[in-house]
């Protein structure tokens, strides 16, 4: 399946393993087609590191560390570097079990659920044991899902194409599979399902309060005229907010949060899970809303990066009280045990504001009817003002597709524009080995900025977007002949590189925002003590700029500059 | 049913239990009206021990039929560390599948027993052409010796003598040994003999153990098992058990 993009073959391929395959063992494959173990809005995550992985195979073949380092850099896969190291493996056994299916995903399920102080040693244990009893290529494959760099280029539509076809004998029957798969974001369950009780079994799914359902989506248009054109002569537009898009599931007192990837976040909200059962009317619903950090002085919405201070293991009561939210809800899904997904959206809407009590903290998105172009530009612009990223726009008719993105949900943003205002022009002094697709380039790039006071290149960021397959090659070309033994000691770097290059090449980069940087060497001591600046969300534009020298790149001074530039832009939005 | 065996010190099922931990997190032991017994190999199948510790070790021992018990190692010896040398110990199980263990006269845990698992080891039979018996202080310190270079520790034997040798990226050690020393017991060998062992798996199982164990028996063929034998006055056997390296 790795060799073939083709869909039809993949289908085939898959068509003929689920045929052969027996139907207690059918989710299980499912998962692990797709790198995992359980459907993602169980957590359940293996955590592998490739330190750890590169132990277990040093353990498992007798061969250092350093030798599967040397072969991991030289295939920029790991899984294939432990297919040839484990070849040479010198390390015998006592006995060899064989690898089942249910073998190798018992133990990673193990691996998963180990913790506490010595459950790295014991994780690489197990893994060390399935890599005993496993074929060199095996081996590849059981290291790839244990580091999820596992590509088949299954798609999810792929697999229930196939199931279809294997199970019902009729691709056809792939929207029933995908309307299960929507309500219930579990393929496993629904592979499982069809392979026992056919196509009826699948018809009959429904959503299970506490399963994400999979969200609908919505298209992007560029204008108010272009969204007229779509949405026709009367439609709904919501503020659309610059927060997290969260899923609540209530029952009685007992509420679950998932994200928009289905993600269960609610150790993140612990004031969402004990506030919004108290706000809810009904004892059984999932709700969708959108959690926006606020300013708890003027109530104002803050930016999307506030709410990301609340993603963090420890002091989570903290984060809560200094960063405050608002809940702003705009979907209702499931309904006093039963589902609304085929409700049309005014009478969900409806429900929704019946079934929501506002008070301080929960809030029902701002939404209003639309009938004209002008309309349009007043509440889109009234949106932008007071903080939101745009507008959503809903048929008044239409039901909740899960999962689908169509054309019955629009998006119209403001339009995106560079953040920083100014693009910069910026030194590659290092670079760091790239994988996967990558391998045998530079995967991404170490930049600098030039310090005229020192005339040294100081560190600003990595940047690994951006970059095609042709810019990949071309700069692998120009910059393999710049490699430096040593690091060239104009360079003001602590992070280390993989590779160091002769200060030369200047490429430009866009970014979001300048922050600083207890890594990166960028104007260091200038803002703060003991800290530098660095670029956020850098991006590669495509200009390689041959015809500036390093020297010509952008200066710290600049850099200090756009710094204090959106300090002040920032500064400027807070007084509005 | 009935069972419960009573220790008179805390020495032996520490060094037991520590020497266990090294290879397996669950622990499934066998008591019969014998003792008890264990035997487990480490989730990688590279290494095994066989315990086996006899109702005349005990100082109260009583068991009228053949009962399995699994343990999660790590929170039977947490509460096991809790007891002084000297501190007897006692356990028995209760009907709520709960292992009762009483230490010292005053302390009584119970903790929950797990669902055992074990099937039955088979352990590997071959003939041991070389035996080498030694302190085990004096072993301990020559696996610390090879470990400066090396990760996996050769053994070589030829009629009386040995050496021990390691070899790494940076360098290599040998050390020799005669018969003669105060530390060593007896070296013999039916036919030279080489075998090379990961100090891995070593190395934890002789600090485990090797505190409690005057001496040490290692028993090998080329490119065969190593088994060693640790001497512990009470315990009837500890053996373990080393599948070798093998040049590709």
């Amino acid at each position: 399946m790795e060799s073939t993009s083709k869909r039809l073959e993949l289908t085939q391929h898959l068509v003929e393993l689920f045929e052969n395959t027996p139907q207690d063992v059918i989710s299980k494959i499912v998962y692990l087609l797709q790198g995992k173990i359980r459907p993602d809005f169980e957590g359940i995550e293996l955590g592998v590191a490739e330190k750890l992985a590169i132990r277990a195979i040093s353990k498992s073949s007798g061969l250092t560390t350093k030798k599967i380092e040397e072969e991991y850099r030289k295939t920029g896969d790991l899984g294939q570097a432990a297919t040839i190291i484990l070849e040479q493996k010198t390390q015998t056994t006592f006995l060899v079990e064989n690898i089942t299916i249910e073998r190798v995903y018992e133990t990673l399920f193990k691996i998963a659920r180990l913790e506490g102080s010595r459950s790295q040693d014991m994780k690489m244990k197990y893994i060390s044991s399935l890599l005993n009893d496993a074929t060199p290529v095996e081996a590849s494959f059981i290291l790839k899902i244990l580091l999820g760099t596992l590509r088949l280029g299954v798609a999810e539509n792929t697999v229930m194409d196939a199931l279809a076809i294997a199970y019902t004998g009729s691709k056809e029957n792939r929207k029933a599979l995908e309307h299960a798969y929507n309500v219930s974001s579990d393929l496993g369950k629904v592979a499982e399902t069809v392979a026992s009780k056919g196509i009826k079994g699948v018809e009959d799914f429904e959503i299970i309060l506490f399963n994400p359902i999979r969200p609908m989506l919505a298209d992007r248009v560029k204008s108010e005229r272009e969204a007229i054109e779509k949405m026709g002569d009367e439609f709904a537009a919501e503020y659309k907010l610059d927060g997290e898009r969260v899923q609540i599931h209530v029952d009685g007192e007992k509420a679950v949060l998932f994200s928009r990837s289905l993600e269960n976040i609610s150790k993140y909200y612990p004031d969402i899970i004990e506030k919004i059962p108290k706000s809810v009317l009904s004892d059984q619903v999932i709700l969708e809303a959108e959690a926006v950090a606020i300013n708890e002085n003027t109530g104002e919405f803050l930016p999307f990066q506030e709410l990301m201070h609340r993603r963090r293991k420890y002091k989570i009561e903290k984060a809560v009280s200094q960063y405050p939210i608002t809940v702003n809800f705009f979907d209702i899904l499931f309904y006093n045990g039963k589902s609304c997904l085929d409700v049309e959206y005014q009478e969900r809407r409806k429900m929704l504001e019946k079934t929501v009590k506002e008070d301080e903290y929960s809030k029902h998105v701002p939404m209003k009817l639309i009938k004209s172009e002008n309309d349009l530009e007043d509440f889109l612009e009234n949106s932008i003002n007071s903080g939101c990223e745009g507008v959503m726009l809903k048929m008044l008719d239409k039901p909740y597709q899960a999962g689908a993105r169509g054309s019955f949900w629009l998006k119209l943003k403001r339009e995106y524009r560079n953040e920083l205002g100014d693009s910069l022009d910026l030194v590659v002094i290092g670079a760091f080995f790239g994988k996967g697709r990558r391998t045998g380039l530079y995967g991404t790039l170490l930049l600098a900025s030039y310090d005229e006071d020192t005339d040294t290149f100081t560190s600003i960021c990595k940047v690994g977007t951006g970059f095609t397959d042709e810019y990949l090659d071309q700069l692998y070309q120009i910059l393999s002949s710049k490699v430096t033994i040593k690091k060239n000691p104009r360079i003001n770097s602590e992070m280390e590189a993989d590779v160091w290059f002769e200060p030369e090449l200047v490429i430009e980069i866009v970014a979001t925002e300048i922050t600083l940087s207890p890594i990166h060497k960028a104007a260091m001591d200038e803002i703060r003590k003991g800290s530098g600046l660095a670029l956020r969300f850098p991006k590669f534009t495509g200009k390689i700029r041959f015809e500036k020298f390093a020297e010509d790149a952008s200066t710290n001074e600049e850099v200090i500059n756009l710094y204090k530039g959106q300090k002040k832009m920032a500064h400027d939005k807070n007084l509005m | 049913m009935t069972f419960g065996a009573k220790t008179s010190g805390s020495d032996d099922l520490k060094a037991i239990l520590s020497a266990i931990s090294t290879l397996v997190e669950e622990a499934t032991f066998v008591a019969t009206a014998e003792g008890i017994t264990f035997r487990g190999m480490d989730p990688s199948h590279v290494a095994l021990i066989d315990i086996s510790w006899p109702n005349s070790a005990f100082e109260k021992y009583e068991c009228d039929s053949d009962i399995k018990f699994g343990v999660r190692i790590d929170e039977f010896s947490k509460l096991i560390k809790r007891a002084d040398k000297n501190d007897s110990i006692e356990i028995s199980i209760s009907e709520q599948n709960m292992l009762l263990v009483t230490v010292g006269k005053n302390k009584k845990y119970k903790i929950r027993l797990i669902e055992s698992s074990a099937t039955d080891t088979p352990l590997p039979k071959i003939p041991y052409n070389s035996k080498i018996t030694l302190t085990s202080s004096k072993f301990d310190k020559i696996l610390g010796d090879v470990q400066v270079v090396s990760d996996y520790l050769t053994i070589h034997t030829s009629d009386s003598k040995a050496d021990f040798s390691g070899k790494g990226d940076s360098g290599e050690v040998i050390i020799d040994l005669e018969n003669d020393t105060d530390d060593i017991d007896e070296i013999s060998s039916k036919e030279d003999s080489t075998g090379t062992y990961s100090l891995e798996y070593l190395n934890p199982v002789v600090k485990a153990v090797g505190a409690n164990a005057g001496l040490i028996t290692c028993e090998f063929s080329s490119a065969k098992p190593l088994r060693i034998e640790f001497k512990v006055a009470n315990i009837g056997r500890i053996h373990f058990y080393l599948a070798p390296r093998v040049e590709s």
